[in-house]
């Protein structure tokens, strides 16, 4: 049975995909994944998922986020007196995202 | 999980194998034109329905290498105890226990591909069919040997695999980021070696240079045959499975690592004939090395190295007991299902 591993390096951080081994229960896939996964790359948690369990859906089979025009919902089409500060950073995070979704979807690749 | 082309569930079916016999069924599998002009670093994953001469070159190419990871380890391992201080006991038993992950997480990136299973490249490794580097063909006696492997072998191998990064099947790029990050111990570690012999009393240093002059050569066919002999150099590169040729390798690994070793004081033998170019780059007279042998080796034929296969097909045998109770184990708890593998 193939579990797939995830590691977190530090606590607070995002797990993330690093691996995947062979193994027969959970606590064994924990082993092998310690030992394979966990020894040598800063970790301060694993995860482990059966392999069967995850499931996919990505760009080939779906446009995230829609093809419609969707500016109604991003924070940089309303502008009036400048923004709190942390409204301004939620602008600026939204404008990067735009930006970063624009590139994939215009075919950059 | 889903596939793109049909929405039936494959868990059905069951892992890579059950993908597979899918786009034969559906025969929607990506043409080899289309692999050749897409081939590009990471383009191809489990998610694409490879062609199967892809699959196979993929596989051929990773099993070797996965073999190569477990039979190199299989040679350095006595020195975790023949180790002149703890120090080096220390850092040799990490070393080979990362190159055993090494061969585990190829193993994984090989099996991806659909052709093989893992329990079946171990096997075909311990009958004797399974292909592995030439260097580890040849007994490993002495301390003074070391670093031959671990400085010389280490740093063209890692020379092969940093450009492998980029190869076109993502799993395979994958294994080699986290080989990559882990070698460069191994490497420095191997220098840190010679070094030591190099800076050591004169017998020390003779004894050093003559392991030199045995395994030179060998080291230089490392990276095979040149382009011209080569069988499987063409497809492998046109899908971007591998990204330099035997010889640019080659090329590529002499102008680091002459410098390197005559840094060290070694004397690089005679034979074969290395010229040096007007740009200061280094060529090697192929004719001077022993074809014969490299092809005995390639068959998997040449003494010492079968001695090293059975070898290691008796520790295999000897924890048999264990793979069995994980396996069984298993089938208690998940039932029947995919073919059963637990652990090496």
């Amino acid at each position: 049975m193939i579990w797939e591993v995830f590691r977190q390096k530090k606590a607070g951080d995002y797990h993330t995909h690093c691996g995947n081994v062979h193994a027969p229960d959970r606590d064994m896939a924990l082993l092998f994944a310690e030992v394979q996964h966990g020894r040598r790359m800063p970790t301060n948690s694993l995860w482990v998922v059966p392999k069967d369990e995850i499931g996919e859906v990505d760009t080939e089979d779906v446009a995230f986020g829609g093809t419609t025009d969707k500016s109604y919902r991003w924070a940089m089409t309303y502008n009036f007196e400048a923004a709190a500060e942390e409204v301004a950073a939620s602008e600026s995070e939204q404008s990067e995202a735009e930006q970063q979704r624009r590139s994939v979807v215009e075919g950059d690749d | 999980m889903y596939t793109r082309t049909t929405g039936i569930k494959m868990q059905s079916i069951g892992g890579p194998i059950g993908k597979w016999l899918l786009t034969i069924v559906n025969g929607r599998e990506m043409d080899i034109e289309t692999v050749k002009e897409r081939a590009g670093p990471r383009e191809f994953s489990a998610k694409d329905d490879m062609p199967e001469e892809y699959r196979k070159a993929a596989t051929r190419m990773i099993q070797f290498h996965a073999n190569s990871e477990i039979m190199g380890a299989y040679l350095e391992r006595p020195f975790i105890r023949q180790a002149p201080s703890l120090e080096r006991k220390l850092a040799f038993s990490a070393k080979t226990q990362d190159e055993l992950g090494h061969g585990q997480l190829l193993y994984r990136a090989a099996e991806s591909l659909g052709v093989k299973t893992r329990d079946e490249m171990l096997d075909e490794l311990a009958n004797g069919e399974g292909k592995f580097l030439n260097c580890f063909h040849y007994p490993m006696e002495s301390w003074v040997e070391t670093p031959m492997i671990a400085f010389f072998v280490d740093g063209a191998a890692m020379r092969r695999q940093a450009t492998l990064k980029n190869t076109s099947w993502e799993p395979y790029a994958h294994a080699m980021d986290k080989v990559c990050f882990e070698e460069g111990f191994h490497v420095k570690h191997g220098e840190a070696i010679l070094h030591e012999l190099m800076t050591g009393s004169k017998k020390e240093q003779e004894m050093t240079q003559e392991a030199f002059e045995k395994w030179w050569p060998r080291i230089i066919q490392f990276f095979g045959p040149t382009d011209k002999q080569s069988t499987h150099h063409g497809f492998a590169s046109e899908v971007g499975l591998k990204q330099m040729s035997n010889d640019e390798l080659r090329r590529a690994f002499l102008n680091s690592y002459v410098p390197k070793a005559e840094k060290y004081g070694l004397e690089i033998p005679d034979t074969p004939r290395i010229t040096k170019n007007d740009d200061g780059t280094y060529e090697v007279n192929e004719d001077d090395l022993d074809w014969d042998e490299f092809f005995q080796i390639a068959k998997n034929e040449y003494e010492p190295g079968v001695g090293q296969i059975d070898g290691r097909k008796k520790a295999q045998e000897a924890v048999a007991w264990v793979r069995e109770s994980m396996d069984k184990h298993e089938q208690t708890i998940y039932g029947g299902g995919e073919s059963p593998q637990a652990a090496d």
